[in-house]
């Protein structure tokens, strides 16, 4: 399960920088994601590189985003997701990418990434692309739509959860009322808090991680979720099912990126472009099950998991799909109405 | 003159604890109250400008609910921790030694275990198909659908469970010190068990449940790890609303006006409960007593 993934990971850290032990290596500083890298493949870049490559976690990017904001320093790359990436660039936090270090940009599916906030990455370099959905487990859930109408499910009730995140939830509302996902108009918002509120009386709790392991142990029937974390839980629970809602949800990519104040930013961008390489992209992709927009590295992967639609999706489920872009002085719209949503009877 | 010495070694002796207090709180406080009073800009920074729209946002008509849910919380909190505490106190500082150690211990012993950890345990405690779920059901006091967790009184029982002992440790301490032959005495002049334990021994230690009180109350209302784990979308309190200003909505300014808040609900009934007392103890001197 998720945990002892987390503890193997952690093990894996642990035994890596006991043998360097006393050599005084060179050090690479992570934020990233819990679970958003096979281990191997960083294991495989510390000995080619004979670095030590330390990871670690946020759980959200404003969280990421207040801590760098707040002077956090010592980190040479973070993933943050490319409406924050954006911001981080504005507010003049990460450094442009040099592209005469990174040989293997050329793999970057440029296709896909011109839809993109970044589309000739200025400032960040593709990771994954994730897609926001509803994971459910089939044995409890009988009928099964995929939309975002079964947050009105009764039957249901107090089995249910939505992400605590304020753009995914009332996006997945406004998606519902046929709207935009970025929307600043002030009759949809309000549309979509209505729904929000409707739903909020359906569901046990707004999560992120604890939803994940709730859906595992039978705690939760039917969650709001990203695609690769619904799949890491299939791969070990085969009651478990993932589908992205037919009004559409968001897409969001998360990025390499590097803060100005990286101290290591030679070695940060080898990783980089160690983690472009196909063969290594492959790996990471069949660790965390999202797809990354690497042409060279999907021509690997089996022909299975490039026609998930859970990991790939059909065009016309995509065509319904925003990016996620900050706000910037429209953000207040969505805070207000998430407080209005949360305080709600 | 002996007493201007023994004015200054006073002095010296409080300059650690009262520069730490100063270095650590009042700092601190004085800097969180003063952000307040900045104006945010949307990217999370804080302007250069003053002003008082902060103060003003606070009359967000969706704060009163959540304003009162943490006050009904941390003071509900707070009574069933004294009222529990108090026999638990007077009975353990009856036993003989020996067991008063070995009891304390069992107080102090989960503490060797992580808050958090302590708080994820109540979730798989109360979790919707585990044992005592379904001995719940078996009983017939609860139904299959209902639901344990994520809910309001979910959280009260983890908050009580998290500071009892808290509670239980000055209570217990004011009560050992205690004299229980003034009880005794109270019988002899006809006082009635409840009579005695009610103006005798609560009088008795009453700077034990001031200390409780303050240590049960304070933390509880700045709750915000429990109501986050177990409460479900209803359960938010004042310290959720702060983690938000801060990290979702980027706005320092208004978490800081938020956290004015809490400090002053603190800070206020302990300076009104100082200066009284300030003011009784110059009465008595002045009247000689």
């Amino acid at each position: 399960m998720k945990k002892t993934m987390l503890f193997a990971v952690l093990c894996a850290f642990m035994a890596g920088s006991v043998s360097m032990c006393g050599k005084s290596k060179k050090e690479l500083h992570i934020y990233n994601w819990a679970d958003y890298m096979n281990p191997k493949v960083i294991e495989k870049f510390e000995k080619e590189n004979g670095c030590t490559v330390v990871m670690n976690y946020f759980d959200s990017n404003e969280a990421l985003y207040a801590k760098l904001k707040a002077g956090a320093q010592g980190y040479d790359i973070l993933f943050p997701s490319s409406y924050m990436s954006k911001i981080m660039y504005e507010q003049k936090m990460l450094s442009e990418i040099d592209r005469s270090k990174l040989k293997n940009l050329k793999n970057v599916d440029t296709g896909f990434i011109s839809r993109g906030l970044d589309p000739y990455m200025k400032y960040s370099v593709p990771y994954m692309v994730t897609y926001c959905g509803i994971a459910y487990n089939k044995k409890k859930v009988k009928n099964f739509r995929p939309s975002w109408s079964m947050y009105e499910r009764t039957d249901l009730k107090g089995r249910m959860t939505l992400l605590n995140d304020v753009r995914e939830v009332i996006g997945a509302a406004l998606k519902f009322n046929g709207f935009k996902y970025n929307t600043t108009d002030d009759m949809e918002l309000q549309k979509a808090g209505e729904t929000v509120i409707k739903w909020k009386k359906n569901i046990a709790k707004f999560d992120v991680d604890e939803a994940k392991r709730g859906l595992s142990s039978g705690e939760f029937y039917l969650i709001q979720a990203y695609n690769g974390d619904a799949l890491q839980i299939m791969d070990e629970n085969e009651d478990i099912g993932f589908a992205l809602p037919l009004e559409g949800t968001s897409i969001s990519q998360d990025d390499f990126v590097i803060p100005v104040n990286a101290r290591n930013p030679e070695l940060a961008y080898r990783f980089i472009d160690f983690m472009l390489e196909p063969v290594n992209s492959k790996d990471n992709m069949d660790f965390v099950y999202y797809l990354s927009p690497n042409k060279e590295a999907q021509k690997l992967m089996d022909s299975g998991f490039m026609t998930n639609p859970a990991i790939n999706p059909p065009k016309d489920v995509l065509l319904k799909c925003d990016f996620l872009i900050d706000l910037g002085e429209n953000n207040t719209k969505y805070s207000d109405l998430w407080d209005k949503i949360k305080s709600a009877k | 003159m002996p007493g201007i010495k023994n004015k200054r070694n006073e002095m010296l002796l409080t300059i650690p604890s009262a520069g730490w207090l100063i270095l650590f709180f009042i700092i601190p406080t004085v800097l969180v109250v003063a952000m307040a009073f900045r104006n945010a800009d949307p990217y999370g920074g804080i302007g250069n400008s003053w002003t008082l729209d902060t103060f003003r946002d606070l009359g967000n008509p969706d704060y009163p609910s959540i304003i009162w849910r943490t006050f009904w919380l941390s003071l509900v909190s707070t009574a069933v921790c004294i009222v529990t505490a108090i026999p638990a106190g007077y009975y353990i500082s009856r036993l003989s030694r020996r067991y008063q150690n070995i009891i304390l211990l069992l107080v102090i012993v989960p503490f060797w275990i992580n808050f958090l950890i302590r708080i994820f345990a109540w979730k798989v405690f109360l979790h919707p198909e585990g044992l005592f779920k379904q001995l719940l059901v078996m009983l017939h006091l609860s139904s299959p659908e209902s639901l344990l967790l994520y809910r309001t009184e979910a959280v009260l029982i983890v908050i009580i469970y998290s500071y009892l002992p808290f509670a239980l440790l000055p209570i217990y301490a004011a009560a050992e010190k205690f004299d229980h032959h003034l009880l005794e005495a109270a019988y002899d002049l006809g006082a009635s068990r409840l009579q005695a334990f009610m103006r005798v021994f609560i009088p008795g230690i009453r700077q034990g449940l001031l200390t409780a009180v303050i240590v049960v109350f304070i933390p509880a209302l700045g709750s915000y790890i429990i109501p986050d784990i177990v409460g479900g979308p209803s359960a938010e309190m004042i310290g959720n609303k702060i983690a938000q200003r801060t990290f979702v909505d980027r706005n320092l300014p208004h978490a800081s006006a938020l956290s004015a808040l809490l400090i002053l609900a603190v800070l206020l009934p302990a300076a009104i409960g100082m200066t009284r007392r300030f003011f009784k103890e110059k009465n008595s001197a002045s009247l000689g007593i």
